[in-house]
């Protein structure tokens, strides 16, 4: 059976239901401390999924600390195997401080997630925005289940925006995988459909193999219909709000898509 | 007897240790041990009696609260309130409640204050075994446009950010809670804290040490941060054998990070436990630290308990033993387990979750032994610390207070005409009565997953606790300072009234609820009969709405006192009783919230209108009026309603509801509109300002055409209106467009509190 390790570290606060999404797509799940790099070694799964939280309490940035424990050595390798590897939030922060993302220079550090910056507005933003998929990389498996049409999912972050130097944004713009637009897909244009004053309206960032993804918003809290806001305007309020009261389904919700993808990937027959 | 000190000793002892026990509390503590009390027992006693830990004041009126009900497994008593919820596959899960204030550190220092106020409660949730699922918190500032304005606006965004970096962190997801503004309160404001968990029915844990210790060899295992000076009393702390260097301030430093590790390791080592068929005990750390952990874990279980305070993990060198005793550190557990796991327990902590590398010193450690002696018996330094008989340090003490009622006078305005347009966008866009969508938007509302309605979607928040189950379990927090100072038992009683309102709502059936009694000082005859007038009216009104069959009240099963909340220039706040609803929904998918569906559909109203608009919106804000008559609590009626609307909802015919409270029909509707951002609502009522703003408890309902045509409805229930295909609320010769005032709803907290603007 396909497997996914979720890797805890003390702080992590998003394991579990990471961990139940996966499972419930089909893909066997566990959750390792970040002190079980024997284990996690030898069990070699087919995939990694750094969940978020607070790794290490953001000591001196969002995710440093955790990019250099031991265990990242093991994800490293298996990136460079060309496994996938996704970071949710505090997970992308750490993937971007390990030098996996955007990983032009492997184990350097070239871009980053700093504080949102928006309108009259600084630290922890929650809310439901939409994102759609800009770059054709095929081969990115957290992705190749989703098509053109916006999917909304939630945000919940003080440190998301992403930042490039200058002379990288050309290259940057080609490993925007998922960024943020309108309810009808249309590109952001600024707040509120960009939440954060992300460079790019990059909500998420892949290596350039396209096997790593780093992201800011979370799916996994959007994987079923019941979890969409009834308000939320576009196609996936609309079901919502046709749904329910009273006859809400089991049916999945838009954040769903992403672990379809790989259990796609990763051949699991439903 | 010799030995006993005098009073003019006693008298010097209390003022150079800056105690808050009276004289005679101190005669009787000598008493006790035989001789001049020791620092620590001045110290723990002084905790144990204080107003906080014992209820002196109000323990014989709380005694008048219905707490029994089908369902409570334990009432009021311990760290936290535990009531049956649901049954999935094959396993029983309880709803493990708790309910606490921390206004005066959150006045002092906002942002530590107000996170403290979390750290604590979620402990008392944590140490029933419970997984934390939720917590809401119920805010009150002062007028951020008053007098006192800008330290108003300083306190709500202290206490915002507090919550956030507090709770965002613990990753418990912050179910909303209100927030509202009232002069009173620009001394002293209220941060009044509710958390939830679950807990499967046969792993509750008790904190007391089992039985068991009379036939085997138990210690107790104090785990989490190293204990340092912080959150020892102000004064005492002035006052004491310490160096000024090392101080580090009265107020508790609280960690979220360590927090979320502890209790992911607290976690292990229960499964351990329960594994093993261990019995246990297991206690947080709060008020009167080591102290009153140790001493409560042995009085409670029968036994006494020697404690070694050289022991105890310190991170600050060379604390006098009542200050390692009895400082409060945060983030901290005792655990009664059997020296046989001792072991296996603390590598659980040190070795597999590393908690020495995560903070310095920060480990668990056994720092003493139960004892079939019933004495407690401290050591520090090859000196005794303490040495007392147990049973006296729980025995409490308790007082009779006399209540002394005051007329108020609550005239009618002379006048008061209404242009609705004008007075509704007035009220939309007042403090009290715009979004408080700015305060949430700083909070994780859906971390673990679970959440189905978040704040501001629906009247209560929705989440679906246990994993795989459908059962959802809805909740909201409430209490109305403007009825609370015209008439203290309506205060009471509508706090419940609402929070039911706002629970069955969503459609959920309410189970149990808390308070938190927030009032000036006991010992004056007038603020103890507010809090004796809004306890009857509490318990009046769970009374009347118990849902679970016969005669059976809706139980108090977990609350909080707190007394003397008043301004320096000794004027108390209004009075504050404020109670959480706990609701059951068998099926989460059915759920209701506040967002429109159809153009076309009906609206019904559920509560037929009174001329009631006292404390109210419209007269505060459009008539700038503050007396009148207070909507009446009738009990029975208001079940009644509540019934129809569960029906409603559980029989699919309703598609939104929202409840009538602050500002009346009219902004219940406006509510709906906005929330659901394109549609409106046609009333055919005109601008009687009873029908539009009196707040008498109520609901509005959206139907399908179709039902409201066949149905039979009860006489309380009437048709009021059409959900209309634009943004418009309009009525019979007004119209207001709600596009124009959707920003400043949505904006004006956020204007006025973060950006200072529009003041």
């Amino acid at each position: 059976m396909a497997s996914a390790a979720v890797i805890r570290f003390p702080g992590s606060n998003c394991e579990f239901e990471t961990a139940e999404v996966l499972r419930r797509s089909g893909v066997d799940s566990r959750i390792y401390n970040w002190n079980q790099t024997l284990e996690l070694s030898s069990a070699r799964a087919d995939a990694y999924v750094l969940p978020g939280g607070f790794s290490f309490q953001d000591r001196v940035r969002a995710g440093v600390i955790a990019s250099r424990e031991r265990i990242m050595d093991i994800i490293y390798e298996e990136a460079a195997q060309g496994k996938p590897v996704l970071g949710i939030c505090n997970g992308a922060q750490i993937l971007l401080e390990a030098g996996l993302v955007p990983g032009w220079k492997p184990g350097a550090v070239q871009a980053a997630l700093a504080s949102n910056m928006v309108h009259g507005r600084s630290g922890y933003l929650s809310r439901w925005v939409f994102l759609k998929k800009t770059t054709g990389v095929p081969s990115c498996p957290w992705l190749q289940a989703m098509g053109d049409d916006p999917v909304p999912v939630p945000i919940a972050h003080a440190e998301g925006r992403f930042v490039f130097r200058p002379d990288d944004l050309n290259r940057a713009s080609g490993q925007v995988a998922l960024a943020y637009c309108d309810p009808e897909g249309t590109e952001a244009a600024g707040w509120p459909d960009n939440p954060n004053g992300s460079m790019l309206n990059a909500a998420a960032l892949m290596n350039t193999r396209g096997n790593v993804l780093a992201m800011m918003p979370h799916p996994e809290r959007a994987y079923d219909l019941w979890q969409v806001p009834s308000s939320l305007a576009g196609s996936w309020g609309d079901a919502r709000r046709a749904a329910s009261p009273g006859d809400l389904g089991a049916d999945p919700g838009p954040g769903e898509i992403i672990f379809r993808g790989l259990a796609e990937y990763l051949g699991v027959q439903k | 007897m010799s030995d006993l000190p005098g009073r003019e000793e006693l008298r010097e002892a209390i003022a150079s240790r800056g105690l808050a026990m009276t004289e005679d509390e101190a005669v009787k503590l000598a008493g006790y041990v035989g001789r001049m009390p020791t620092p620590l027992e001045f110290h723990l006693f002084d905790t144990m009696w204080s107003e906080h830990c014992s209820y002196k004041s109000s323990r014989k009126v709380l005694k008048t609260l219905p707490t029994d009900a089908p369902g409570v497994v334990i009432g009021p008593g311990e760290d936290a309130g535990v009531v049956k919820f649901c049954t999935h596959e094959g396993r029983e899960w309880n709803l493990v409640v708790a309910h606490e204030s921390h206004n005066h550190p959150s006045q002092v220092l906002p942002v530590e204050g107000a996170a403290t106020g979390i750290g604590g409660i979620v402990r008392d949730v944590y140490c029933m075994g419970a997984r934390v699922t939720g917590s809401l918190d119920l805010l009150r500032f002062g007028n951020p446009l008053g007098e006192n304005g800008e330290t108003v606006r300083s306190i709500a965004r202290g206490v915002v950010e507090g919550i956030w970096k507090y709770g965002n962190a613990l990753g418990v997801p912050n179910m909303g809670g209100d927030t509202e503004f009232h002069p009173g309160y620009d001394d002293n404001c209220l941060v009044n804290v509710v958390a939830f968990g679950m807990v499967p029915a046969d792993r509750v844990v008790h904190s007391f040490v089992p039985s068991r210790a009379h036939r085997e060899p138990y210690v107790l295992i104090l785990t989490g941060k190293p204990t340092d000076d912080t959150g020892f009393g102000g004064a005492t702390f002035a006052s004491a054998d310490l160096d000024g260097e090392q101080g580090m301030g009265a107020v508790q430093v609280a960690d979220p990070f360590l927090k979320r590790v502890l209790s992911e390791a607290n976690a292990q080592v229960l499964d351990m436990l329960f594994s093993k068929g261990v019995e246990f005990g297991f206690k947080d750390l709060g008020a009167g630290g080591i102290a009153c952990v140790t001493s409560e874990l042995a009085a409670h279980g029968g036994l006494g308990i020697k404690v070694d305070l050289d022991a105890v993990p310190v991170s600050v060198k060379g604390l006098p033993p009542e200050v390692i005793a009895c400082s409060e550190t945060q983030e901290r557990y005792g655990l009664a387990v059997p020296e046989s796991v001792a072991d296996e327990v603390l590598s659980i902590y040190n070795e597999k979750f590393e908690m020495p590398r995560l903070f310095p010193n920060c480990r668990a450690a056994v720092i003493g032994r139960f004892t079939e002696e019933k004495v407690y018996d401290v050591s520090c330094r090859g000196e005794r610390a303490a040495e007392t008989p147990i049973e006296y340090i729980t025995e409490g003490v308790v007082y009779d207070r006399p209540g002394e009622r005051v007329e108020i006078s609550t005239p009618e305005p002379p006048e008061r005409h209404s242009s609705p347009a004008g007075d509704i966008t007035d009220m939309l866009t007042s403090i009290a009565g715009c979004s408080r969508g700015a305060v949430w938007s700083y909070y994780d509302s859906e971390v673990q997953g679970a959440t189905m309605l978040r704040p501001g979607e629906a009247d209560a928040c929705v989440s679906v606790p246990v994993r795989g189950s459908r059962t959802g379990l809805a909740v909201s927090g409430d209490g109305n300072p403007w009825y609370g100072e015209l008439d203290p038992y309506l205060g009471g009683a509508h706090a419940v009234g609402e929070a039911v309102r706002n629970v069955v709502a969503t459609g959920a059936t309410p189970i149990c609820a808390t308070d938190c009694l927030n009032f000036g000082n006991p010992e004056d005859p007038a603020a103890f009969h507010q809090f004796q007038e809004s306890v009857r009216g509490i318990a009046d009104a769970c009374r009347a709405l118990g849902f679970s069959g016969g005669a059976y009240p809706l139980p108090i099963v977990s609350g909080n006192v707190s007394f003397y909340n008043q301004s320096s220039r000794g004027k108390a706040i209004p009075p504050s009783p404020i109670v959480a609803v706990f609701g059951k929904i068998h099926d989460h998918r059915k759920a209701t919230d506040m967002v429109l569906r159809k153009p076309g559909s009906a609206i019904l109203l559920v509560g037929t209108r009174k001329d009631e608009l006292g404390g109210g919106l419209f007269y505060r804000t459009c008539l700038k009026h503050r007396g009148g008559t207070v909507p009446r609590f009738r009990g029975a009626h208001e079940k009644k309603m509540a019934e129809w609307v569960l029906d409603a909802v559980r029989d699919g015919k309703a598609l939104s509801v929202h409840d009538i409270s602050t500002g009346g029909l009219a902004i219940a509707a406006a509510e709906m509109c906005l929330a659901s951002g394109r549609l409106g609502i046609e009333l055919n009522l005109d601008s009687n300002p009873v029908n539009l703003y009196s707040e008498t408890p109520g609901y509005l309902v959206e139907v399908s055409e179709d039902f409201a045509e066949s149905a039979t409805l009860p006489e309380f229930v009437s048709r009021v209106g059409t959900v209309c295909p634009e943004s418009f609320l309009s009525g019979v010769g007004w119209s207001l467009d709600l596009g124009s005032v959707r920003q400043r709803w949505e904006n004006r907290l956020h204007r006025v509190i973060w950006r200072e603007e529009e003041i």
